[in-house]
């Protein structure tokens, strides 16, 4: 397939995939939200496993941690929803099976092509995560080398939070060195100091 | 003391790091590992260290084989993971305890060791953190914290010492408090840098990995260091314009400015 048209295929499946996040977002009807995330799972085709594993990884522990907090916030109060419920991970579920699959097909570099202003946020996006990546590796890897026998609760829990306000601090510096560099390159002449 | 046969290192969807490394490193023995940015210098510590698991190849540390099996084994998971440890190039990710105190009791209190005092002052002393330890170490700077990190893995009195470029962020002052300090300390030691400047001062052997990620040089260091060719090979050198006076000329340098 020639690039141009392949970039206007993967632009289009971008328009559709906008489409589908506003649509499921407004749909309240879980047997619908159902279909969405079946129907999502069977474009994946062979990967549809795979696919459904890292929706229970990515967002599992969330779901589970925010539905637990409402079951024990409205049970005694006697406003608790299971169908509320399962509509909420539902739509969470589905929305994260179609990005991730989205993420897996399209380019987006390509598919924002057309606009040079999108193509550098999702550069400056991309190069950010990528880097912040390494950095959680690098957190990961270093408590394993110093776990000697398994960690207690407190331990895990210094841990994640040494990581995550370290992990906020180098993102926001790095935005704001990103933000200079971009600025004395020229990007931001037209609202700079005269 | 350790063996490496074959090790060779793919990044997953990723290109390749590590391309047949074999090696034996004894014990005491003081090991520089050379090699350009990008030549594998850091995978090949974390593969050291257990922490990756390469592609293929065998690793033996005291003649056992050092797998993600082997290391779930209590027994050998824990005197693996006490002997062998490794000094990130970073500090910060290494520190995530409140105190400097807490930062180097966390090993020995995983060990369930008695005298966590003794050993906690003891270490702060030797590298002059005695007035830090209520602090948080994240607090510190730069070669203060590259302290708390080291006598967080010596107060487990290990066999085997992985640095990785322990100099990169350090200032000329903690530089050369580092090296007076690695002269005398009796561990195994692999320090990863590209500092040829300072390799004289941290070992004696080298170990020289190639922009192909293969082991392009294993021995002397001394004789590495009048070798040249390797090491324009070895991307270790540079070469840049002169001027004495008039004169202008160019030619390698092995020295760094680090």
């Amino acid at each position: 397939m020639r690039p141009e048209s392949r970039a206007g295929l993967e632009r289009a499946a971008l328009v559709l995939y906008l489409a589908a996040v506003v649509a499921l977002t407004s749909v309240h009807d879980s047997q619908v939200l159902a279909a969405a995330l079946g129907l999502v799972l069977i474009l994946a085709g062979r990967q549809a496993l795979a696919l459904m594993r890292r929706v229970l990884v990515s967002v599992g522990p969330f779901c589970a941690l925010v539905s637990a907090s409402y079951a024990v916030m409205m049970a005694p109060a006697g406003r608790f929803s299971a169908d509320y419920l399962i509509l909420v991970n539902l739509r969470v579920a589905a929305l994260t099976a179609l990005t991730l699959l989205v993420v897996q097909r399209i380019k987006l570099a390509r598919a924002l092509g057309f606009s040079r202003g999108l193509l550098f946020v999702v550069t400056l996006a991309t190069s950010q995560a990528l880097t912040l990546r390494r950095v959680v590796e690098d957190y990961r890897l270093a408590l394993k080398s110093r776990t000697l026998v398994r960690l207690g609760l407190r331990d895990r829990y210094r841990h994640s939070a040494a990581s995550a306000a370290r992990l906020l601090s180098k993102a926001l510096h790095q935005s704001g060195e990103i933000a200079l560099a971009m600025r004395a390159r020229g990007f931001f002449d037209d609202d700079a100091p005269r | 003391m350790i063996r490496l046969s074959g090790i060779r290192h793919d990044f997953p969807d990723g290109p390749r790091v590590l391309e047949d490394v074999s090696c034996a490193i004894e014990p005491g023995e003081k090991v520089l590992l050379l090699g350009a940015n990008g030549s594998g210098k850091s995978t090949l510590l974390r593969v050291l260290s257990g922490l990756v698991t390469p592609s293929a190849g065998e690793y033996r540390y005291r003649g056992s084989p050092v797998s993600p099996a082997a290391l779930r084994d209590r027994g050998f998971g824990r005197l693996f993971r006490r002997e062998v440890v490794l000094l990130f190039q970073h500090p910060d990710t290494m520190i995530f305890n409140p105190s400097v105190y807490e930062e180097i009791a966390f090993g020995p209190r995983q060990l369930g060791l008695t005298d966590i005092d003794r050993r906690v002052t003891r270490w702060a002393e030797v590298f002059g953190l005695t007035e830090h330890l209520e602090r948080p170490p994240f607090a510190l700077s730069g070669g203060e914290k590259q302290k708390v990190c080291l006598a967080a893995l010596l107060v487990l009195e290990p066999e085997v010492l992985l640095l990785d470029e322990p100099t990169a962020h350090l200032d000329p002052r903690s530089v050369g408090w580092l090296v007076d300090f690695l002269f005398d300390l009796k561990v195994t030691l692999v320090v990863a840098t590209q500092n040829l400047s300072l390799a004289p001062e941290l070992g004696e052997r080298a170990l020289v990995l190639g922009e192909d990620h293969r082991l392009i040089y294993d021995g002397d260091l001394a004789a590495l260091l009048r070798d040249q060719p390797r090491l324009i090979a070895a991307n270790l050198v540079h070469t840049h314009r002169h001027r004495h006076g008039a004169l202008e000329h160019r030619h390698f340098h092995t020295h760094d400015w680090d």
